[in-house]
């Protein structure tokens, strides 16, 4: 679903590549941790992933989409196909949960009613049914977080990228929305989650790729974070 | 593409900066209102042109000799330069005026001046021969041709009084074009501003739009579009004041200079006629502006 062949990345500021001849490939379905300390180039792997940025040399795919090559005209069908979470949420202060969420579907043209059937069940999957008609700054931050997931499954994307999402949440919140990831990612999404999170990351024991330094220096299918720990 | 949708985006985002797009508006209008202004200024000159110079002669005098011994321009001197002046090109009708029917015309035109009429001689007057040309700018040929040729005076022409006229509204013209186009600078730049600060305010929303897969002419049509209603707004309030001004200013202050018809009168259909290409070039060019801050300033 995701595959990285010898890719690097280099930023004109900077002499030491962000990325160094990375190969890497997640399957389909397949849940992956991306770890590594800060300057490791997990978000520039995850940039790459949704052409915000372009890689200096090798091949992105996502799916069956060479994502270096597409035109910026076909830009939206790759990123309508892939989801994406932050650490700050990036909700639309001015709107509801169900405006937040109908939101990405409005702005790729979905007709109307396929909106108002289609919110109200991604809201009930990640537990937010009641809170349809709550702004943003009344929720807690998990369930803002919740919010962000639902905006980013509304489309059912192919792949959930999610940076640092738990970065902004206390240990018992953060596990409830990996809880959440682990629903999203059974319905047979790809999910691929950048963090710092230990106890996450020891906890779910799934899939571990540890980048340092640009480079990817373990690849585990079921690691913990640290194994000098 | 959810229309609905689209404009609800440009009506909230002009609602946004509602004192930018107020700016950007009157700007614009008050551009608009100066481009239709010197529009008509130009269509009232070409008018004028057109009356003016029908009425005007290239004049050929006579030698004194011919004036005083040839009333009806027999002779073979007088006759032959008649003829060669009706087969000159670009000459549409050549009337002989005699010494008497000279004079004739000076009593008529200075009636309400007996000293004056009683200090004339007819010998004072040259006969002359008046050319009526097709077009008024072969003047210079005729006056080469015919200047220093026996039994010719001189050759004037009634034009030259009419350039001068001409060149000094030419320069009105030009003078509205020029603020009109300073106007027009401080337009766009509002145009492209307002776009950019109504870029920024929605960032958050471009943000989503980018991450979510909308095309580009989702995420940038509702500024597009407020930059097209703007020119459009623009362009009627600059209508409106060309009728406002018609009305309150033109026709009263002009209104001896229309009886007299010494300037065409600017009617409605005038105005109606500007009118399509003002909102044309209002609506292009702020599109255009739109679209070229999109492209600079704005990522997609």
């Amino acid at each position: 679903m995701i595959r990285l062949e010898h890719v690097s990345k280099s930023y004109r500021t900077s002499t030491r590549p962000a990325l160094d001849d990375v190969t890497v490939a997640v399957g389909k379905g397949e849940f992956a941790f991306l770890i590594g300390p800060s300057g490791s180039g997990k978000s520039t792997l995850l940039r790459l992933l949704l052409r915000e940025e372009v890689a200096s040399t090798g091949d992105v795919y996502v799916a069956d989409l060479n994502v270096g090559r597409l035109s910026q005209r076909r830009i939206p069908q790759l990123r309508q196909r892939v989801g994406c979470v932050f650490q700050d949420f990036r909700l639309l202060a001015n709107k509801t949960v169900s405006e937040n969420v109908a939101f990405a579907l409005e702005v790729i043209g979905k007709p109307r009613h396929t909106i108002r059937k289609v919110v109200p069940e991604v809201l009930e999957l990640v537990g937010l049914e009641g809170k349809a008609d709550r702004m943003p700054h009344e929720l807690s931050g998990g369930e803002q977080q919740r919010v962000a997931i639902a905006r980013a499954f509304v489309n059912r994307p192919l792949v959930l990228l999610a940076d640092e999402p738990t970065g902004n949440l206390d240990r018992d919140i953060s596990h409830e929305i990996m809880l959440l990831l682990e629903r999203i990612n059974r319905t047979g999404t790809t999910v691929l989650m950048a963090t710092h999170d230990h106890a996450i990351v020891d906890s779910m024991r799934r899939r571990v790729v540890e980048l340092q330094l640009g480079q990817v220096v373990r690849d585990e299918s079921r690691g913990v974070y640290g194994v000098s720990r | 593409m959810r229309a609905s949708f689209v404009f609800s985006e440009v009506v909230t985002g002009l609602r946004r900066n509602v004192t930018m797009t107020v700016a950007m508006i009157l700007t614009t209008a008050i551009s608009l209102g100066l481009l239709g202004g010197g529009l008509l200024v130009v269509r009232t000159i070409d008018r004028m042109q057109q009356d003016y110079y029908q009425r005007v002669e290239t004049v050929v005098y006579l030698s004194a000799d011919i004036s005083a011994n040839d009333p009806g321009c027999t002779s073979s001197t007088c006759s032959a330069l008649r003829g060669q002046l009706e087969s000159a090109p670009g000459v549409q009708t050549v009337i002989f005026e005699s010494r008497q029917a000279a004079f004739a015309r000076f009593q008529r035109i200075f009636q309400g001046q007996p000293e004056l009429l009683q200090l004339a001689r007819p010998e004072a007057l040259p006969a002359s021969l008046r050319v009526q040309l097709s077009d008024p700018a072969r003047f210079p040929s005729i006056a080469k041709a015919f200047t220093g040729r026996p039994g010719v005076d001189r050759v004037t022409d009634q034009g030259e009084y009419l350039r001068q006229l001409f060149r000094a509204l030419d320069g009105l013209r030009n003078a509205t074009f020029v603020i009109a186009l300073i106007q027009a600078l401080a337009a766009l730049l509002l145009i492209s501003n307002t776009i950019q600060i109504s870029a920024f305010t929605r960032r958050a929303e471009v943000g989503v739009m980018r991450l979510t897969g909308a095309s580009r002419w989702y995420t940038q049509l509702p500024f597009l579009l407020e930059a097209v209603v703007a020119g459009v707004v623009g362009g009627v309030l600059a209508i409106v004041g060309l009728v406002i001004g018609k009305v309150a200013f033109v026709d009263r202050v002009l209104a001896g200079v229309f009886e007299a018809a010494i300037v065409p009168r600017i009617g409605y259909a005038d105005i109606f006629s500007v009118a399509p290409i003002l909102l044309l070039v209002g609506s292009v060019v702020a599109a255009l502006t739109g679209y070229l801050t999109l492209r600079l300033y704005v990522r997609t």
